[in-house]
């Protein structure tokens, strides 16, 4: 067969027209779920095994991470407003959503590392206790998504900002956007479980 | 202003309404269990929101459904499920 010669890969049809990247996405988003799901758990074990538990707000500041979790709300929408802008060739429009979102994560950040740093002024740090133990190493590892998710937008903005998107080519904007909602979704549980109950 | 952008905008009012119901939950004067039992169904539909607008996950094949849906809730409930005698393994 001559190396130049292209032939069509198959259908895969299970998986419609999902790409590979776009499986591989979501591969990697279950087997993250799943690490999550294990701090989540963890916590819940050290909670119904006896460990002191403050109640809802009495150490956190709930209204202020509400706010944030409306924030990362706000941020899945732009996200899903530039596929939508690329998918219908609106350049301007892909990198206008993809900078708001990037802005968002990046004032998520920025609440949660002022959150951590009034919490340590005052004394409730890690080794505090099994609740500081669960709070921080659950905040933390979701805080380094936020700040892998912001990277990888810069990636993706810069490459918009070189025209590789279009509206034929969007597949790298549709694969970035799983990721962030993905970070969003999680949230929203880490929010429940570790905030309000 | 197309169906979809409608449709993402209505979707980030849900999930804020239910992030403003979720806050107002944990005020509550109600049991624990009521509270919690509201509170992550509260959780699970804004994910299921996210996951299924967001991520477009209604537009995709039931074998890629099943990948995400089966997993992960099966996951957590073998691990639950191994956790049944946490309550007395504190008592000496």
């Amino acid at each position: 067969m001559n190396q130049n010669q292209t032939y069509a890969i198959p259908m895969n049809d299970p998986f419609g027209k999902a790409t590979t990247g776009k499986l591989g996405m979501w591969l990697f988003i279950i087997v993250d779920g799943l690490s999550f799901a294990g701090l989540l758990i963890a916590g819940a074990a050290l909670r119904a095994g006896g460990a002191e538990w403050p109640q809802a707000g009495e150490i956190l500041n709930i209204p202020l991470t509400a706010f944030n979790t409306f924030l990362l709300i706000c941020t899945s929408f732009t996200m899903v407003m530039a596929l939508n802008a690329i998918q219908r060739g609106d350049q301007a429009g892909l990198k206008k959503f993809l900078g708001l979102t990037m802005a968002g994560g990046l004032v998520f950040l920025g609440i949660q590392v002022w959150e951590y740093y009034h919490f340590i002024v005052h004394g409730f740090v890690i080794t505090t206790s099994l609740y500081a133990a669960v709070f921080y190493v659950t905040t933390c590892f979701h805080g380094l998504h936020v700040a892998s998710g912001v990277i990888y937008i810069a990636c993706i903005l810069w490459a918009a900002g070189q025209g590789r998107y279009s509206a034929d080519n969007w597949d790298r904007v549709e694969i970035l956007g799983l990721f962030w909602h993905f970070v969003d979704l999680v949230w929203i549980l880490v929010f429940t479980v570790i905030y309000l109950i | 202003m197309d169906d979809h952008k409608k449709l993402y905008i209505k979707n980030a009012i849900y999930l804020t309404v239910l992030t403003v119901l979720e806050v107002g939950v944990s005020y509550l004067e109600i049991s624990q269990m009521g509270q919690i039992v509201l509170l992550l169904a509260f959780a699970a539909t804004k994910m299921m929101l996210v996951a299924m607008i967001y991520m477009h996950l209604r537009y995709e094949t039931k074998a890629l459904k099943r990948i995400l849906f089966v997993p992960i809730p099966a996951g957590i409930l073998f691990t639950v499920a191994l956790m049944y005698d946490i309550p007395f393994r504190w008592v000496v």
